[in-house]
């Protein structure tokens, strides 16, 4: 490693380790002192389908920045034939398994045929 | 610690949640296994990689500060990076906050240490099926402990292995299909499905936005449509009936 020294890399993993616990335990631990609306409570129930949606949907569609509709983004038909599987049954492991399947499908034949 | 863990309703619960996170572990296999590899290829020796990765359990925020540690960035440059790269898990945490209030903050802290995406998600669906149920506490050690350890194997695995993982195989992937049946349940309802679209959306227009602050806002957002379009959906169905 050019340029960081071992205690700059110290410090760097502190500064990780503090920021990590204070966004994530640090909610919970205010939960005294802080009593939030009923309006705030009943909207953060919809949180979880908001932030993991959030985070899936730009990996499918635009895993290089920007909206990639094409064949050549294998993504997009592997996480569809995922989302249909789990429609059908709610297994992680089938879900998992079946969108890499066609994602290898799609990287191969866009590699193979120049799609 | 050690009386929960001698008490076999405490252990029952922890037990199951260790089960429901198990069939999550290829997705995280394949990211702790990326987030390794990231860590050896930025420049880290094997011994800071190692340190990095046991105590700042914190995959994407570790992915951001990498190129800034290997760029001698200033400390506070990284730690704000870190935060605001974290920013999720302040409405995570206020989600989940008023279900664990009866709970020390000794337990709390650990429990939001190794908190996640993973379990945020599963425990506010179980909580929506089953509503509060008994032994909180021992389901998210359980959820989040299994979840710490396969991200760990997989993590160290990448940072010894560094030079013989191939990381454009595009193996991270596996760790976005493992989020997919989360969303699945709540986008069932009129409401949710609208919320996560419009948060998806933001998050894909901000996609380049620094600090990942695109993902904060389309959290933002799409609560906020949930939200409208909730209320809109009840005002009917009071209308009607």
């Amino acid at each position: 490693m050019n340029g960081a020294a071992t205690s700059e890399v110290l410090l760097a993993i502190a500064s990780l380790v503090l920021a990590t616990y204070l966004t994530r335990a640090g909610m919970l631990l205010v939960c005294d002192r802080l009593s939030l609306s009923r309006h705030v409570e009943a909207a953060l129930r919809f949180a979880p389908a908001c932030a993991l949606t959030a985070l899936v949907l730009p990996e499918v569609l635009g895993p290089s920045g920007a909206l990639d509709l094409s064949l050549g983004n294998p993504r997009w038909p592997a996480a569809l034939a995922s989302a249909v599987f789990l429609l059908w049954r709610n297994n992680m492991l089938g879900g998992i398994a079946i969108g890499m399947g066609v994602y290898l499908l799609f990287s191969l034949q866009s590699s193979v045929f120049g799609l | 610690m050690r009386r929960l863990w001698n008490d076999p309703a405490w252990r029952a619960e922890f037990d199951r949640g260790a089960r429901e996170m198990l069939p999550a572990f290829p997705g995280i296999l394949a990211w702790g296994l990326v987030t390794g590899v990231a860590m050896v290829k930025s420049g880290l020796s094997v011994k800071l990689a190692l340190l990095m990765s046991l105590l700042a359990y914190a995959g994407s925020a570790q992915l951001a500060a990498l190129p800034l540690i290997a760029a001698s960035a200033p400390i506070w440059v990284i730690g704000l990076t870190a935060l605001a790269t974290n920013m999720r898990f302040v409405i995570y945490g206020a989600a989940m906050r008023r279900w664990l209030t009866q709970y020390s903050a000794r337990r709390l802290s650990l429990l939001g240490y190794l908190s996640g995406d993973f379990s945020f998600a599963m425990f506010m669906n179980r909580l929506e099926k089953e509503g509060p149920f008994q032994y909180r506490d021992a389901w998210l050690f359980g959820v989040t402990s299994m979840n710490w350890l396969i991200w760990q194997v997989a993590s160290i695995a990448g940072i010894v292995g560094g030079a013989f993982i191939p990381t454009n195989w595009g193996l991270q992937f596996a760790g976005t299909l493992a989020l997919l049946p989360l969303v699945m349940p709540s986008v069932r309802s009129w409401a949710g499905a609208s919320g996560a679209l419009a948060a998806g959306s933001v998050s894909l227009m901000g996609s380049a936005w620094p600090y990942k602050s695109g993902l904060l806002a389309g959290v933002v957002v799409g609560i906020i449509v949930a939200t409208v379009v909730d209320s809109f959906a009840s005002a009917g169905a009071e209308a009607r009936s």
